[in-house]
């Protein structure tokens, strides 16, 4: 069957106006729509996890050894909202967001910083870790173990040894 | 800035710069009935010579960067360029790979040194692919409609408690003092 002008006209007529108003008028993002993520500076422990899981290198972690502080560097212009990053934090700092108006006319404003500052071991003296990861970990470990978190990894590891070599004998 | 540049409708040139053709969807998504550009006297026109703004999606290979050169040359100035997606802003997931050349900046970079021509004015609008109104908004931006939210956002720890055996040990006693631990 042919249909008419008239009657396409009249089912056109029916429909209305689709076109959403947008730049005029906000608009409604889907449930479970991935937007921008971004990091809770009171929550973020500096641990890395979101860097190393992170497939375009969005997060970026820098050791600053003459300052003593780490960098946690988010750069939205590699990031492709797959949200691994959101899986993966152990104290949900990082968040994906339903925000979606990112656009900038300088790339440097697509960038978020995060510093935290670093302890050092108690025997060389070398910053190893910040001091939040330290107190997060101190929370998760019986009382009796928990001075050995104040020692860099090598440090650590020839205490230990000493330990075991005492037992030896 | 860009509101001086361009006083009348902008007419845009779409070019697929090595992207995976997700920003190309999305790119013509927004000249359908839904986002209707159009009654904002947006164009998507077939030639770089018609256009005042190219439309770059994806991470410019190694193989579209000739040809991405002789497409922004044929734009006539004043021109401006819309980095659409991740790839276009930053390179996206192929940043490091031997055979991209690394976004719009890297892509400036080459310009300056070969050619010296300053970069004209770009809006980025990232995203894996941007939502339609997302680069609706980037263009808002680029005329000066709408203002940028994005901004840099610098923390620096101030005060972080000293670490000595009897704090660690004894975390939850003064934790207890000083909620925040």
């Amino acid at each position: 069957m042919k249909a008419s002008r008239i009657e396409i006209f009249k089912e056109a007529l029916k429909t209305g106006v689709v076109t959403k108003k947008y730049p005029f008028e906000p608009i409604e993002v889907p449930e479970g729509f991935r937007g921008k993520p971004s990091i809770d500076t009171e929550k973020c422990i500096g641990c890395g996890a979101c860097a190393s899981v992170c497939p375009p290198n969005a997060l970026s972690i820098e050791v600053d050894a003459k300052k003593g502080v780490k960098r946690i560097m988010l750069f939205l212009g590699r990031c492709i909202f797959c949200g691994r990053c959101q899986d993966v934090c152990p104290t949900e700092a990082i968040k994906l967001s339903k925000e979606f108006e990112l656009s900038s006319l300088n790339s440097k404003d697509l960038y978020q910083v995060v510093e935290l500052k670093m302890a050092r071991c108690k025997i060389c003296g070398r910053y190893y870790a910040t001091v939040r990861q330290i107190l997060f970990t101190a929370r998760n470990v019986p009382k009796d173990q928990r001075p050995l978190l104040l020692l860099c990894d090598e440090c650590k590891s020839k205490v230990s040894a000493k330990y075991i070599s005492y037992a030896r004998w | 800035m860009s509101l001086k540049l361009f006083r009348r409708s902008l007419w845009v040139y779409h070019l697929n710069s090595g992207g995976c053709n997700g920003c190309d969807i999305e790119v013509i998504n927004i000249f359908t009935p839904y986002h209707d550009v159009e009654r904002l006297g947006i164009k998507l026109v077939a030639s770089p010579r018609h256009a005042d703004v190219i439309v770059f999606t994806g991470p410019i290979t190694r193989e579209t960067l000739p040809k991405a050169i002789r497409a922004f040359f044929a734009v006539p100035e004043p021109k401006a360029v819309v980095a659409v997606g991740s790839c276009a802003c930053g390179g996206g997931i192929w940043y490091d790979s031997y055979a991209v050349i690394g976004g719009v900046e890297a892509f400036y970079r080459i310009l300056e040194k070969y050619y010296e021509i300053k970069p004209p004015p770009t809006v980025y609008v990232p995203g894996c692919p941007p939502k339609p109104e997302a680069i609706i908004y980037g263009i808002a931006v680029l005329r000066g409609v709408l203002k940028q939210k994005q901004r840099k956002t610098y923390f620096i720890e101030k005060e972080a408690p000293t670490l000595t055996r009897d704090f660690i040990v004894n975390l939850e006693k003064y934790s207890k003092q000083d909620k925040r631990g």
